[in-house]
């Protein structure tokens, strides 16, 4: 009885810490993935900037190679147009996520947590309240 | 002379503050265990087991959003803790369930008419939840560099170092950023927040790591932490709203000031059917949820038929919140016909209420309320005190004993001591007559009132 009973616990909270570090794992990966974004929008804004250079020096690994610029920002920008996907599907599974971790807490789920967001115009007709 | 006047002044100044605790401010809950049994003194509450368990089954199926569109009776003699039951279960429903109290006699006014008023009651009621979602960037700032052209005039450019505890990054300006970041008065360790969709700038306030002793800081400085994670963070906000709201925003040009003047007035219902189309709609996209709140209807016999009639029709739309009523009638008329019924309720809405019951206190139960409110009014009174006070409340009533609390104490103030002693209680027992020994009085020498003619008949009944 009194084993059962350990290796129940042992269960519950193995799976609860399995879950929790998860959602940790998936919010550090949100901030490099952030630190990403906002690295390549520099290096985007850097190249627009200085119109006369025709080629710059890019970095792959650990080599450099001169690409012209026309080519650098069409590949930032598509690397960019990725990280803005990936965190928005981190985001998306990550609420599936807290709500399991909170039902292992055995809290309820958070109130309006899956509501769909009101539209600019729909707010507007609420906005004095908020 | 002039010393007694100021004593005085400070008495009175006592009195205000006393008058503000209200007469159901102890109540905090219904004082249930998690297997909803009622404890016997929790959360104010006392006594009433069968009732307060009642309530919380019902608060149960509130939460969980089982019953809608259906009514409990409160029924009860005076003074057996209706209005407090009422007022737990709108504490234990907390700030997100929507809960109206109104008193049955409300809704007679002269701007609206019955239904009017109680249809607003009803959709003051009825909560909808929406969320707001918004794209931010949010941080502290690092350095604001601002260039003007040499000229004088022409577009300024500018960068704008931002970093959170995780990164740092350089952001450059366009001229309206950089006239927004000027109106804002934003320097280098503010943390702020930028609407993407907008570009709105919002001040929160100083870094921590930029707080000194020494600085000549403004009253309204808020000092935060730096913020953390991501600078780019999507920011989610559930907003509880009522449907009465939404209706008085859409009814008129400047709605939401017409709220809070108070003068509402009456809403057209095609405003109405308006909004319900809407809503539903918003709810089967999924942008929204009804949470259906709780309307409290305190001495409800006061009520006429065509109101209860309303009530009949009205519990059955389906977005009708809890009504929850309370009476302290036995069989009499209902208002507006010369039919009796119990509590002054047409049978058919009887129906279909759940009622529960309250029971007159016991002289234990009683002491126990007396000390709680002599700790909501900041009283002490002796052991012996509060026994005669408990007698008193058995033989006269409740609110009468609770009443000579505050008197008392004021009494036992004037004599200097501290503690509120036999002798002050039966002071203001003697000053404030009860009900019955009032009326005793006016049997004895309604001969020397005026306009006694009519004293026979109804004096002899009560």
């Amino acid at each position: 009885m009194d084993a059962q009973f350990t290796q129940k616990l042992v269960n519950e909270l193995t799976s609860l810490e399995e879950v929790a570090e998860e959602i940790l794992a998936d919010k550090q990966e949100m901030i490099d993935l952030d630190k990403r974004r906002q690295k390549t929008r520099e290096a985007v804004r850097a190249l627009q900037k200085d119109k006369k250079i025709q080629k710059t020096w890019v970095c792959f690994g650990n080599t450099f190679l001169k690409l012209s610029t026309q080519q650098t920002k069409k590949l930032l920008e598509k690397d960019m147009r990725q990280i803005d996907d990936e965190i928005d599907e981190i985001r998306h599974n990550l609420k599936p996520k807290v709500n399991k971790l909170r039902d292992l807490e055995h809290q309820d789920d958070i109130k309006g947590f899956n509501l769909r967001p009101l539209s600019k115009e729909e707010l507007q007709s609420l906005e004095s309240f908020m | 002379m002039a010393a007694p006047t100021v004593e005085k002044v400070q008495e009175i100044r006592e009195v205000t503050r006393i008058e503000r605790i209200g007469a159901h401010s102890h109540i905090r809950g219904l004082g249930l265990d998690d297997a909803l049994e009622a404890r016997n003194v929790s959360q104010g509450m006392v006594g009433q087991l069968e009732a307060r368990r009642a309530a919380g089954i019902i608060l149960e199926m509130i939460k969980e959003g089982k019953i809608a569109g259906r009514a409990v009776l409160i029924a009860g003699h005076p003074g057996t803790g209706k209005t407090a039951i009422a007022m737990g279960m709108a504490q234990t429903l907390g700030t997100d369930t929507p809960f109206t109290s109104i008193a049955g006699s409300e809704i007679f006014s002269l701007e609206m008419s019955k239904t009017e008023a109680l249809t607003q009651a009803f959709r003051k009621s009825i909560g909808v939840r929406i969320k707001e979602e918004t794209e931010i960037i949010e941080g502290e700032v690092v350095e604001v560099q601002i260039d003007r052209p040499a000229t004088g005039t022409g577009a300024k450019v500018g960068k704008l170092t931002l970093k959170t505890t995780e990164m740092e990054t350089i952001y450059d300006l366009g001229q309206k950023m950089i006239e927004s970041l000027t109106q804002e008065k934003v320097q280098a360790g503010d943390i702020i927040t930028i609407d993407k969709a907008t570009g709105k700038i919002t001040k929160l306030g100083r870094s921590f790591t930029r707080a000194r002793d020494y600085d000549a800081t403004g009253a309204q400085t808020r000092f935060v932490q730096c913020p953390e994670g991501e600078l780019q963070k999507r920011k989610e906000v559930v907003h509880t709203v009522t449907m009465h709201e939404i209706d008085v925003i859409n009814s008129r040009t400047q709605g939401f000031l017409a709220l809070f003047s108070g003068d509402t007035g009456e809403i057209k219902s095609e405003v109405r059917e308006q909004i319900n189309g809407k809503v539903a709609e918003w709810r089967e996209e999924g942008k929204a949820e009804i949470v259906p709140g709780v309307l409290f209807i305190d001495e409800v016999h006061m009520l006429d038929i065509e109101c209860f009639s309303f009530l009949n029709r009205a519990l059955e739309s389906d977005m009708a919140p809890i009504l929850i009523m309370a009476t302290n009638r036995g069989i009499t008329r209902i208002r507006g016909t010369h039919y009796q019924s119990p509590h002054g309720i047409p049978i058919d809405l009887l129906d279909r209420l759940l009622i529960i019951s309250t029971t007159p206190y016991d002289e234990k139960e009683i002491k126990q309320i007396l000390k709680i409110r002599c700790e909501e009014e900041d009283v002490e009174m002796s052991g012996d005190a509060l026994t005669v006070l408990t007698r008193i409340g058995m033989e006269t009533s409740l609110r009468y004993a609770i009443q000579l609390i505050t008197t008392a104490n004021l009494v036992a103030r004037k004599r200097k001591a501290t503690e509120v002693d036999v002798d002050d209680i039966k002071r203001v027992y003697s000053l404030f007559l009860d009900e019955s020994r009032s009326t005793q009085f006016l049997k004895e020498y309604q001969q020397e009132f005026m306009f006694n003619e009519m004293t026979s008949e109804s004096m002899e009944t009560s």
